[in-house]
């Protein structure tokens, strides 16, 4: 397999010569540097050489036997920095077209100023608005209490900030934990209160005439990403709690058809969830739990729970059974052992399940797209599904500023829990 | 004298004695099935019950009340069979398990052999109602038997044989009146009882035509009028409207306007209209066959794609991957915590926006791709209009939304590999670039292979890219209106189940499901035996 690559590759770049040639006609209306990859490509190797044989230089002086070291290591900086450029340009594009005045993807390019907004490669500076902004946000009507929830979240966002801080500099470490714990509680709440309490009435004009309009899709974000994370977290919780049980029954008792179990979660969690699509559907149809939440989050929920029993089974396999087995010594029952010293020493790896869980049903689209008919149920990727499909003109100003703002939660989970998220991720991959 | 046996653990003398027979595997799956039987038919009879009164109840309530009587059944086994035990620990994941994956699961198995499809969903179609002109033992004469439209259930079946179908009653009742006080309407014979009277029809001879009024209460052979009729009626000729009876048969045949039912109607009541279920039914490996003939324009060049993309982008993912990671795994590097977390982006954002906004960028005329690529003075291309572009862009974004993975798991590799064996092979004098592929390599090829066979399976069914950046287009002229440039096999799937180019075909798209389910079981197998993931747990 691994002899094929260079040809795939041979073939690839062959196509890609083919096809300048054929679509060399077409670029007419775009601006164009000459020979700019050419360009670019001398400007990048005569920088990095420079920077490299600066390093060498300095190296040579210095230490000499590492000089050759320093230069390799020079141009790892400047080849790490193009991979950066070229990952970021995508979301730096996005953010700026989420901040410009011009809604449509087809708005007229600037005709003075820096080449890279000229060609249009960056959006036009001169245009920065947080127009797009306002209208996606501006007919979310919160009631006062709803208020109050983003300001205990915003100052608890605070103090968690300051906490991480104050642990940099120094402080206990064992206090601090604690005080992040309190935070941290107050954070989930406020937002879980937040994404229960709003509806889909909040989303509305008064028009002249002194009617309620019902807002456009376009200004529903709120909405969207209130739903998502109601089924996200819904999903979530219910994972947990039911595979919690399971997990530890796998891993701490001894009964007949033990390993049969095990062997059939784990061959249940190789179906695609794609093919029970037709089945669910028609089960949720008997069930009259289309275009529900329950329905959404039960099917989720199914299908998540033989991957969270398996990781917390591996979990529990890792720690000593001595707490438990000393609690069963001094009579606690198997459930006691289990909800008193399992659950409270195992949060951690509950709160990663959870987060796992959480993240991946934010992403999912097939079934939140199957099941959800109705406008006020959806969830951010099928509304912005929605902006982009079967619409003569996309409201290209609209949908950046709609995905930036449904990609903050993500975002900011992400790398709150970055090291758990990255590294459990792929301890539990290499286990199975 | 005692002997304790202090080679066994606590726990074994803490176990209490077991009561209520053995502790086997069989009998524990029949207790549980006994609880979960009980429950369901609680829950049926519930949601039944209630029906009764209200008609209103959704179904799901039923759940609850199965939920609860199992929980008591339960807690009755608990204190008779103590061993069963460890299996209510499993039960609620064992329960979501097979109704939300298992029995879905077998459901396709059993949909691929019908043709359940969006004109054959096994609901009364209200739009093939057609009026019954006559009704002769078993044989109906009805209206139009057009309207039937008994065409579009051809599949399993010839027309509307042996499909079932509702004969409505309607009711006329001829009645005369005794009495007309104010609204208050006293009739004789009295409409049937246990039929509802939703309105009369009076003769107004004052003004020679009929009136309808509705009615709103019944009492025998009183009538309460909604209101009270604009003049003089005539007592003689009153007729009552009666609620609609629907009445469950079996279509036998059809030819011309002459139907035949299973079992004769009852005599008493008027029959008025006949409409009939969207039946679907078993019609054997035809989905199959269908795919089979079509092979040339559907399954073949699909397929052969969906390898393509998931081989190829695993590969492109994996080379650049660990590249990268090789060159952040230096320890020289100055930064490297910071490069990691800023290369780590695309995976912190959710994929199923990324990809849509990536659709914009992509945009032939304005999007940011091809006004890079012109600025560079490089060949700008029609990324999701030619088939072969959009083949390109999706590997292209793939890679860019994939890339942080394997970077991070080959970093997490490559930061297990025992910092001793580097010295170790320095000392025997290799150059650097001998211990990366003296070392490094072969250590990291074992830590890749899962990695890569995951990422395959993946790949092979990541509906989402395909769906949310190309939806499976271009068109192409050698393909069909569900299995076009990019599609893989799930896309195409979900083209025939859930899009009306595909004409809602259930069956069809459960059929191709079991086909994308036995290549990645086929996968998942040969990462078990690469992983070794279950020998440990079959030893113990």
């Amino acid at each position: 397999m691994m002899r094929l690559v260079p040809r795939f590759l041979g073939i690839i770049s062959l196509l890609a010569v083919a096809a300048a040639a054929m679509a060399q006609s077409e670029t007419t209306r775009f601006v164009t540097i000459p020979y700019g990859w050419l360009k670019f490509l001398i400007a990048f190797v005569l920088i990095t050489g420079g920077i490299a044989l600066a390093a060498y230089l300095y190296g040579r002086f210095t230490r000499p036997g590492k000089a050759l070291q320093y230069a390799g290591t020079a141009a790892t900086h400047m080849f790490i920095w193009l991979a950066i450029l070229l990952t970021f340009y995508p979301v730096i594009y996005l953010l700026a077209v989420s901040l410009n005045r011009n809604n449509s993807i087809t708005a007229a390019l600037p005709t003075t100023g820096n080449v890279l907004f000229r060609s249009g490669v960056l959006p036009d500076p001169s245009k920065f608005s947080l127009i797009q902004y306002q209208t996606v946000l501006g007919e979310t009507n919160l009631f006062w209490y709803q208020w109050v929830l983003i300001g205990v979240f915003i100052l608890a966002l605070v103090a968690m900030i300051a906490l991480f801080v104050a642990q940099r500099g120094g402080f206990d470490p064992y206090r601090l934990e604690r005080w992040r714990t309190y935070t941290g509680w107050v954070l989930f709440l406020s937002v879980g209160v937040l994404v229960l309490s709003i509806t889909a009435d909040q989303f509305y004009t008064i028009n002249e005439a002194g009617e309620r309009v019902r807002s456009s899709s376009e200004r529903k974000i709120v909405l969207f990403i209130r739903n998502t994370l109601l089924v996200s977290g819904l999903t979530g919780i219910f994972a947990v709690l039911i595979s919690t049980t399971a997990g530890y029954a796998f891993a701490r008792m001894k009964f007949e058809g033990r390993y049969q179990t095990l062997l059939t979660f784990v061959f249940i969690q190789m179906f695609p969830g794609f093919m029970a699509l037709v089945a669910i559907f028609f089960l949720m149809n008997a069930l009259d739990l289309l275009n529900s939440y329950i329905g959404l989050i039960l099917a989720y929920s199914g299908g998540a729970i033989s991957f969270a029993s398996w990781i917390f089974k591996g979990y529990l396999e890792s720690i000593s059974p001595s707490l438990e087995e000393a609690a069963l010594v001094d009579g606690t029952t198997r459930w006691g052992a289990f909800w008193r010293i399992i659950l409270p020493i195992s949060i951690p790896m509950l709160l990663f399940i959870f987060l796992l869980q959480f993240i991946g049903t934010y992403s999912e689209f097939i079934l939140a797209n199957v099941l959800l008919t109705g406008e006020d149920k959806w969830t951010v990727g099928i509304a912005l599904r929605s902006f982009t499909f079967n619409r003569f003109n996309t409201q290209w100003g609209l949908l950046a500023a709609s995905a930036v703002l449904g990609s903050l939660p993500i975002l900011a989970i992400f790398y709150s829990f970055q090291g758990a998220l990255t590294g459990q991720h792929q301890a539990g991959g290499v286990k199975g | 004298m005692i002997f304790i046996d202090i080679s066994r653990p606590p726990s074994d003398f803490l176990a209490k004695k077991r009561k209520g027979g053995k502790a086997g595997l069989w009998q524990s799956i029949a207790l549980l099935l006994l609880a979960l039987g009980i429950a369901t038919i609680v829950g049926v009879a519930g949601v039944w019950v209630l029906q009764l009164f209200t008609p209103q109840v959704p179904v799901y309530v039923g759940l609850v009340f199965g939920l609860l009587a199992l929980v008591l059944v339960l807690q009755y086994i608990a204190q008779r069979f103590e061993w069963i035990m460890p299996w209510y620990y499993l039960l609620p994941a064992l329960i979501f398990l097979f109704t939300f994956t298992v029995f879905p699961v077998v459901l396709t198995i059993f949909l691929a052999f019908t043709d359940y499809a969006g004109i054959r969903n096994g609901e009364l179609s209200v739009s093939t109602e057609t009026a019954i002109v006559a009704v002769d033992g078993q044989q109906l004469t009805i209206d139009n038997a057009r309207t039937l439209n008994c065409d579009a259930l051809q599949g399993s079946r010839k027309g509307c044989n042996n499909v079932r179908a509702v004969v409505y009653a309607s009711g006329r009742f001829a009645t005369q009146g005794i009495s007309l006080e104010d609204n208050i309407l006293t009739v004789e014979p009295a409409p049937p009882a246990g039929r509802n009277v939703t309105a009369v029809e009076l003769l107004l001879p004052d003004f020679g035509f009929r009136a309808q009024i509705p009615v709103t209460a019944v009492e025998g052979n009183r009538l309460t009028l909604g209101r009270s009729p604009p003049g003089e009626i005539s007592l003689e000729d009153i007729s009552l409207t009666l609620d609609r009876i629907s009445i469950e048969r079996r279509i036998l045949s059809l030819e011309d306007n002459t139907l035949t039912i299973n079992v004769p109607l009852p005599t008493d009541l008027e029959y008025v209209a006949i409409a009939r279920y969207n039946d679907f039914g078993y019609i054997g490996a035809a989905n199959f066959n269908t795919i089979i003939r079509q092979a040339n324009r559907a399954l073949w060049p699909v397929f052969r794609w969906n390898i393509i993309f998931a081989v190829s982008t695993i590969i492109i993912n994996t080379i650049i991957g660990v590249f990268i990671a090789v060159l952040l795994n230096n320890p020289n590097l100055r930064f490297r915590n910071l490069y990691r977390t800023l290369l780590i982006v695309p995976w912190a954002l959710p994929a199923i926006i990324t990809i849509q906004v990536w659709r914009g960028f992509l945009n032939t005329n304005f999007g940011a791709i091809n006004r890079v690529l012109a600025l560079l003075d490089l060949p700008t291309l029609n990324w999701l209009g030619d088939p072969l572009y959009a083949k390109l862009a999706v590997l292209l974004v793939n890679l860019w939304l994939g890339l942080p993975f394997v970077m991070t798991a080959t970093l997490g590799a490559l930061s297990a590999i025992p910092k001793d064996i580097y010295e170790a092979v320095k000392i025997d004098g290799a150059s650097a670039w001998q211990s990366f592929w003296g070392v490094t390599a072969p250590l990291l090829r074992t830590a890749l292979i899962p990695i890569t066979l995951t990422g395959f399976a993946f790949n092979f069914n990541n509906f989402n890219i395909i769906f949310l950046l190309t939806d499976g287009g271009p068109p192409v002229d050698w393909g069909t209106a569900t299995a076009r440039g990019t599609d893989i096999l799930i896309s195409w799937a979900y083209n025939e189940s859930f899009r009306a180019q595909g004409g809602y075909a259930y069956g069809l798209g459960s059929a191709i499901s079991i086909l994308i389910f036995i290549i990645t079981l086929g996968v998942s197998l040969v990462n078990f035996r690469v992983t070794g993931a279950l020998k440990e747990e079959s030893n113990t």
